[in-house]
């Protein structure tokens, strides 16, 4: 019997082995920050106070443990800044994601089960939108439409949406030739059905890993974008756009530089290495991404 | 003597255990002679011929004991950059199996030919170049002059196979450890490879180790054989002899399981049961378990028994 | 292999024309272009005027190949701010950008090889260990927050390196890392992986039964055969530097392509932006096709091959 309890143990904590904790803790820190709002903020994150314009982190000289990680050149809290800046990129996260990932996969399973002509022109829009670097189709909308959190997310759309095409495909066509879809067809079921049913369970792994991978280069983007000034606008707060505004002292206040960075930093890499140990677990085949 | 291996015993140490590979070989190979050292796969052959050379698997690989002289030097204690620099491509040379992948195919074969020639300061510069011209048309490669710059893929197999032997000749080595060097390539150009070997050893006076399974093969160019079973030598002697009168049961049956023309069988004659694990070897006659004659005798390690000039076995039948 | 390299030239083709007609509708998305150029107050009738002479008043289509038209030949109209044509303004500028790309190719490559070497000759060792480490690191940075950090320490802090323009060759030092930084981990990777791979071959086991030292078999018996598969990705790599060269011009005020479009996106200088973003996509495309005629260049058994 003991045996038997060994085993069981093992089955109920073997998915657990060697989670990454720590890239989780931060993540739901982030996540927490994001959803719970004002909380945990210690100031709003808008407040000015000129009086206590920079300030160094507390545990420098000059700084106090009233504003932990100092203050920017307006006086305003940078802890609570950081904190608030995590809602813009789980927002951005969650529906550049979900948008791209739901085209995507979409695209990719019509081309990879269809194949033929259909395929053909998925393959010719896929080489034709990754014929423009995505920072310059970022560009060229921002250029056209109003800037901002719409935009990043438009943006990153049309950039990532023939990342996932591609991959599904690939696992699309490998599924075709399986016994049960030519089944399903003999049996008459319809195409969506068999999308549905059939299809999309099977690719549910692949486009887990996928979305958990591109967390990390969203936060990346919405970073870059909003730094140019592209993404989001004041008074909105980005971890991007703060470094943008810190740029112009960055001789007074080397923390308003490096602790939002930092925090971009943690983020993405919390995410992927948690993206590396879901695909670890759950498709290993896309190690060669 | 040229060679002289004694109680030779190397070690892999693997994850589930050490395995002794090699475990108490000795032989000996005498001037521009060849000795065949036959055996079937996972015999301990080929660590054998790399034992020589210490290309053992870097951290896994050990040998635990015995010793190694070539012209009278020990080989086991020299240091590791002695071992390159004077022995390995110089002193002694492996032609290894498989022709179409033991040639670099981003560098030509005037690099690769010339280059034990360079790193054993043989030759540099324009001398350099005609030294590899010269050992390239020693072993019929066609107008070598022109074919310097060109690439391994540009050659055909048996021709990549005599790219190689160049460079293990290029600086006349005394021994020359070839490990089954015709077993990938078709019977036409195995003919033509074992007629290289010949012509080598006629032309430099080199010993020949040659390492294959292949029996026929073996018969063709040695002169004597030594048949290895389980990391050990069972039987040694001079080939006509062996194949005339095998000894041990282990060549006996051996022998026995090659096909004949006009024999009317309709099964081959396989020696029934697998060879020993080498991580825990039976402590007797490792042959004992599959022998068609064992006794009661054999769970003792059998000694060598001589059976006169130069032809040895270890069975107890012959003791 | 001409068949193959004319098939991927077309390809090519499409995808450019693709962008142009990409960039052409995006530009035209933003609303009237010629509320920019007239003042707020200029009469309805000069607006008629001008929308007919600058011939915005044609079907969507009849504009798109006047512009392709145009841009054929070069003319891809005058910048709205400088008074010269874009195409000479973005020419200009080009050399600057390919300079940083190609600077910022060679530092990531710099680190990549020896690191990645390293990491495969002493596998699991420190070098390895800690090779990893930074590139999950520098795959989690931004391009730009690293630019500023390399401005903060070795601009302002020490003093050692200039954070802005163009001029002496240390100028380019830090816009070169920043660029460069990112694509070092997934470099290390192929050359690690690519050296381990080549390091358990026949040729080299055969070369090191021969005695060749072991520091030719790695930096030069190795190496060369695991330097394939990255050599063909450089196109790939130089096409990201393209990319990334916009922000980090923009940091260091380097005088490129990049930072010229970022200014006229806000600016809301058209023309410019078009033919900025134009060529950057026909030097993007034409980077990724290099991928596929590099192979034949880098492998002698693919430049044989009929």
């Amino acid at each position: 019997m003991r045996g038997d309890a060994v085993l069981r143990t093992q089955w109920r904590f073997g998915w657990m082995r060697g989670l990454p904790w720590l890239p989780l803790l931060v993540l739901g820190a982030v996540g927490a920050f994001a959803a719970g709002g004002e909380w945990f903020l210690p100031y709003d994150p808008n407040e000015l106070d000129l009086g206590a314009s920079f300030k160094p982190p507390s545990w420098q000289d000059g700084g106090t443990t009233a504003y932990l990680l100092g203050t920017d050149n307006l006086g305003r809290d940078i802890l609570s800044r950081i904190m608030a800046g995590s809602r813009v990129s789980v927002i951005v996260a969650f529906y550049a994601i979900l948008f791209s990932g739901s085209i995507g996969a979409l695209m990719g399973m019509i081309a990879g089960y269809f194949g033929g002509r259909v395929d053909a022109v998925l393959m010719r829009l896929i080489e034709i939108q990754q014929s423009v670097p995505a920072i310059a189709l970022a560009l060229i909308l921002a250029a056209a439409m109003e800037p901002g959190l719409s935009t990043v997310v438009v943006v990153i759309v049309l950039t990532y949406w023939a990342w996932y095409a591609r991959i599904i495909r690939g696992e699309i066509m490998a599924l075709k030739g399986r016994d049960y879809i030519a089944f399903a067809r003999v049996a008459g079921v319809s195409t969506p059905v068999i999308f549905a049913r059939h299809l999309l369970p099977n690719i549910f792994n692949t486009l887990v890993v996928l979305a958990t991978l591109q967390v990390g280069q969203v936060i990346l983007f919405e970073a870059s974008l909003s730094f140019l000034g592209l993404g989001i606008q004041q008074p909105d707060i980005s971890w991007g756009l703060m470094l943008s505004d810190a740029r112009q002292y960055i001789t007074n206040a080397w923390w308003a530089i490096t602790l939002p960075g930092l925090a971009i930093m943690m983020t993405c890499l919390s995410a992927n290495v948690f993206g590396d140990w879901l695909r670890d677990r759950l498709d290993p085949q896309l190690r060669q991404l | 003597m040229l060679l002289k291996v004694e109680n030779l015993q190397t070690h892999l140490h693997l994850k589930r255990g050490v395995l002794r590979a090699v475990d108490g070989i000795s032989l000996e190979v005498g001037e521009g002679e060849t000795l065949g050292l036959v055996g079937e796969s996972g015999s301990g052959k080929t660590l054998t011929g790399l034992s020589l050379l210490r290309l053992l698997p870097k951290g896994s690989g050990r040998i635990v004991g015995g010793s190694v002289a070539l012209d009278g030097q020990e080989l086991t204690t020299l240091s590791e950059s002695a071992m390159a620099h004077d022995i390995r491509g110089k002193r002694i040379a492996m032609i290894m199996q498989d022709p179409m992948t033991s040639l670099n195919p981003v560098f030509s074969i005037g690099d690769q030919v010339g280059n034990p020639l360079r790193n054993h300061e043989i030759a540099r510069g324009a001398a350099l170049r005609s030294a590899v011209v010269d050992v390239l048309s020693r072993v019929r490669i066609p107008s070598p002059d022109k074919r310097l710059g060109d690439y391994p893929h540009q050659f055909s197999g048996g021709q990549r196979q005599r790219i190689v032997a160049a460079m293990a000749i290029g600086c006349t080595p005394r021994l020359l450890v070839a490990d089954e060097p015709t077993t990938a390539l078709d019977v036409t150009i195995q003919v033509q490879i074992i007629a290289l070997l010949r012509q080598i050893q006629a032309d430099t006076g080199a010993g020949i180790i040659l390492i294959t399974h292949d029996l026929g093969v073996a018969a063709s160019l040695c002169r004597r054989i030594a048949v290895m079973y389980a990391g050990q030598i069972v039987e040694t002697g001079p080939v006509r002899q062996i194949y005339r009168a095998p000894a041990h049961p282990y060549t006996q049956a051996l022998l026995a399981a090659i096909p004949r023309l006009g024999q009317k069988r309709t099964r081959l004659a396989a020696i029934p049961g697998q060879p020993p694990s080498l991580i825990d070897p039976p402590t007797g006659c490792r042959f004992a378990a599959r022998c068609p004659v064992r006794m009661d005798k054999c769970a003792e390690a059998p000694p060598t028994t001589v059976l006169g000039d130069g032809h040895s076995a270890a069975c107890w039948k012959l003791a | 292999m001409s068949g193959f390299l004319a098939r991927r030239l077309m390809q090519g083709l499409v995808s450019i024309v693709g962008a142009s007609v990409i960039i052409f509708l995006i530009s035209r998305m933003s609303g009237d272009p010629i509320l920019i150029l007239l003042p707020n107050d200029a009469p309805p009738s000069l607006i008629e005027e001008t929308r007919r002479n600058l011939g915005l008043d044609l079907p969507l289509w009849t504009q798109y190949f006047i512009f392709a038209k145009n841009a054929l030949v070069g003319d891809f109209g005058n910048s709205y701010r400088w008074e010269m044509p874009a195409l000479d303004l973005i020419l200009d500028r080009l050399p600057a950008t390919v300079e940083l790309a190609i600077f910022g190719l060679l530092f990531s490559v710099a680190i990549a090889v020896p690191v990645g070497v390293m990491s495969a000759v002493h596998r699991g060792g420190w070098i390895d260990r800690i090779g990893r480490v930074f590139a999950m690191l520098g795959q989690a940075m931004p391009a730009f927050w690293v630019g500023l950090l390399l401005i903060l320490v070795f601009a302002i802090h020490l003093n050692w390196l200039p954070a802005f323009g163009r001029g002496t060759p240390s100028h380019i030092i830090l816009p070169a890392i920043a660029l460069g930084w990112y694509p070092v981990a997934a470099q290390t990777r192929i050359v690690r992986s690519a050296m381990l791979d080549v390091l358990d071959s026949d040729h080299i086991r055969l070369s090191r039964a021969l005695g060749t030292p072991e520091r030719l078999i790695v930096w030069k018996y190795a190496l060369r055969n695991a330097a394939v598969p990255l050599l063909t990705m450089l196109g790939v790599y130089f096409a990201a530097m393209l990319g990334g060269a916009f922000v980090v011009e923009t940091i260091f005020a380097w005088p490129g392509v990049g930072r010229t479009v970022v200014e006229a996106v806000f600016s809301r200088d058209f023309p410019v932006v078009q033919a900025g973003v134009l060529f950057t996509s026909i030097l993007f495309v034409l980077s990724n096709l290099l991928v596929d005629i590099s192979y034949g260049v880098v492998d002698p058994r693919i430049r044989d091959a009929r």
